[in-house]
């Protein structure tokens, strides 16, 4: 055997498949040539030392969270009117029928109460959503946390409650995909100075990467300038991921700022 | 995963307490960055979950994870860095070497980490899926599109490179550093 053949056989050696008549050969080269013995040493240390560098634990907890939300929606896309469902469905088709009977009975009541009936009606409806909606941003499992943002996000006129919760979601929630679709939620009230607030004010903390690229889009999107420092700071800064400031560069000039 | 493919999503979280630690490993060992590496294992599991009906089993599940791995990570770096290319140096070193870099660099099996993050992603790629992913060669050269032969001068090529880097690197002092019970760093 050659000192080439050794060099194209030190993958399979390294590995331990090379068969055993092959890696007999090469250790009999390598005892009687000192380059190959040095050579197939050196990288059989770096080999068995790679092993040695650590890596500690992910957090296993919050990212079978994380898929089971995952889950969750690709169940719910897949089997639209099972399950869960069933339970809003359900409290949705009751309150649907009891506007419905509500406007029936109006129109064949007396004709000064129908539209207070009405008005009362719809104002309950709205307030069971938003009780189911806020329920659901309380819970324990992630996949509830959200449903309930993705539920809170279909309110017409979210109460203060509504955003405040999303707002708390937003700012402390363990789960990064609950946190992706709160700012989701948030951009039907964009409007509002609290929320345009508080998305400066997580985009500034160290965030998930993929958090503060969901909240720099926000930023552009609701050209929002109180942001201009916060994007700076992050295109400056050379702790942040590089992906996030190489975002935030765009931001910025997506917000009129020259560089 | 053919229990997924035929509609039993709950098996994935099966799969995903199997198999999450090996991709995170990958993922980790080849961004050097911890948050963005539990973000693409969400990524990766979401993919199989979502490709699931494209799974045909014959070369088993975990090259077929593992390519996914490497395209949701290839992915991430092409739609972050639209003007960087997979195979860009550097690519998973994003931050100047601050102070606690420093430190881990006096460790050995730190500074051999350092090393691999100093290789050409690409070649980076090759030397964590030979060394750490259970894969044979053969299995490798298919998720990476090409014939064994070539896969086994390119690990060759890499470690060696690998271990220039690692030489050529410097022990640098150490303090306080959060640290395995071994005393060895954590990436």
């Amino acid at each position: 055997m050659r000192c080439e053949d050794i060099a194209e056989r030190h993958a399979d050696y390294l590995a331990g498949t090379l068969s055993e008549d092959e890696r007999a050969a090469v250790q009999r080269h390598v005892a009687g040539c000192a380059a190959c013995r040095r050579e197939t040493e050196s990288l059989g240390g770096i080999w068995t030392a790679l092993k040695d560098v650590p890596v500690a634990p992910p957090d296993s907890r919050a990212m079978r969270a994380r898929l089971d939300a995952a889950i969750a929606r690709e169940a719910a896309a897949t089997r639209p009117a099972r399950g869960w469902q069933w339970n809003y469905a359900l409290a949705a088709g009751v309150a649907v029928a009891a506007l419905i009977g509500g406007v029936f009975l109006g129109r064949m009541g007396p004709a000064a109460t129908p539209s207070t009936d009405v008005t009362a009606l719809r104002d309950e409806v709205r307030d069971l959503r938003h009780m189911v909606a806020l329920s659901l941003l309380q819970q324990q499992s992630a996949s509830e946390r959200l449903k309930g943002v993705s539920w809170s996000g279909q309110l017409e006129g979210p109460s203060d409650e509504i955003v405040t919760a999303l707002l708390d979601t937003l700012r402390h929630d363990t789960n990064v995909n609950v946190r992706l679709a709160s700012i989701d939620a948030l951009k039907r009230v964009a409007g509002r100075d609290d929320v345009r607030s508080a998305a400066v004010e997580v985009l500034q903390t160290k965030a998930s990467p993929l958090v503060q690229m969901a909240l720099i889009d926000f930023v552009v999107e609701t050209q929002d300038q109180d942001a201009v420092g916060v994007l700076r700071q992050l295109s400056d800064d050379s702790q942040s991921n590089q992906t996030v400031r190489t975002r935030a560069a765009w931001g910025l000039e997506h917000l009129g700022v020259k560089s | 995963m053919q229990a997924v493919r035929e509609g039993d999503l709950a098996q994935l979280g099966v799969l995903f307490d199997r198999h999450h630690r090996a991709v995170f490993d990958f993922l980790v060992r080849t961004t050097g960055q911890r948050a963005v590496a539990e973000d693409l294992v969400q990524d990766v599991f979401e993919r199989i979950l979502k490709h699931r009906a494209t799974y045909r089993g014959e070369a088993g599940f975990r090259p077929w994870m593992f390519r996914i791995a490497c395209n949701a990570r290839s992915d991430y770096y092409r739609r972050s860095e639209p003007t960087a290319s997979w195979s860009d140096e550097l690519d998973g070193e994003d931050e100047t070497p601050g102070p606690e870099r420093q430190i881990e660099d006096a460790n050995e099996a730190a500074r051999l980490q350092r090393a691999l993050l100093a290789l050409r992603a690409d070649k980076r790629e090759l030397i964590v899926l030979a060394r750490f992913s259970e894969l044979k060669y053969e299995a490798i050269a298919q998720l990476l599109g090409t014939d064994v032969g070539t896969i086994k001068v390119r690990v060759h090529r890499a470690l060696k490179e690998l271990r220039d880097k690692f030489l050529s690197m410097e022990t640098r002092l150490t303090c306080d550093v959060k640290t395995l019970p071994n005393g060895t760093p954590t990436i």
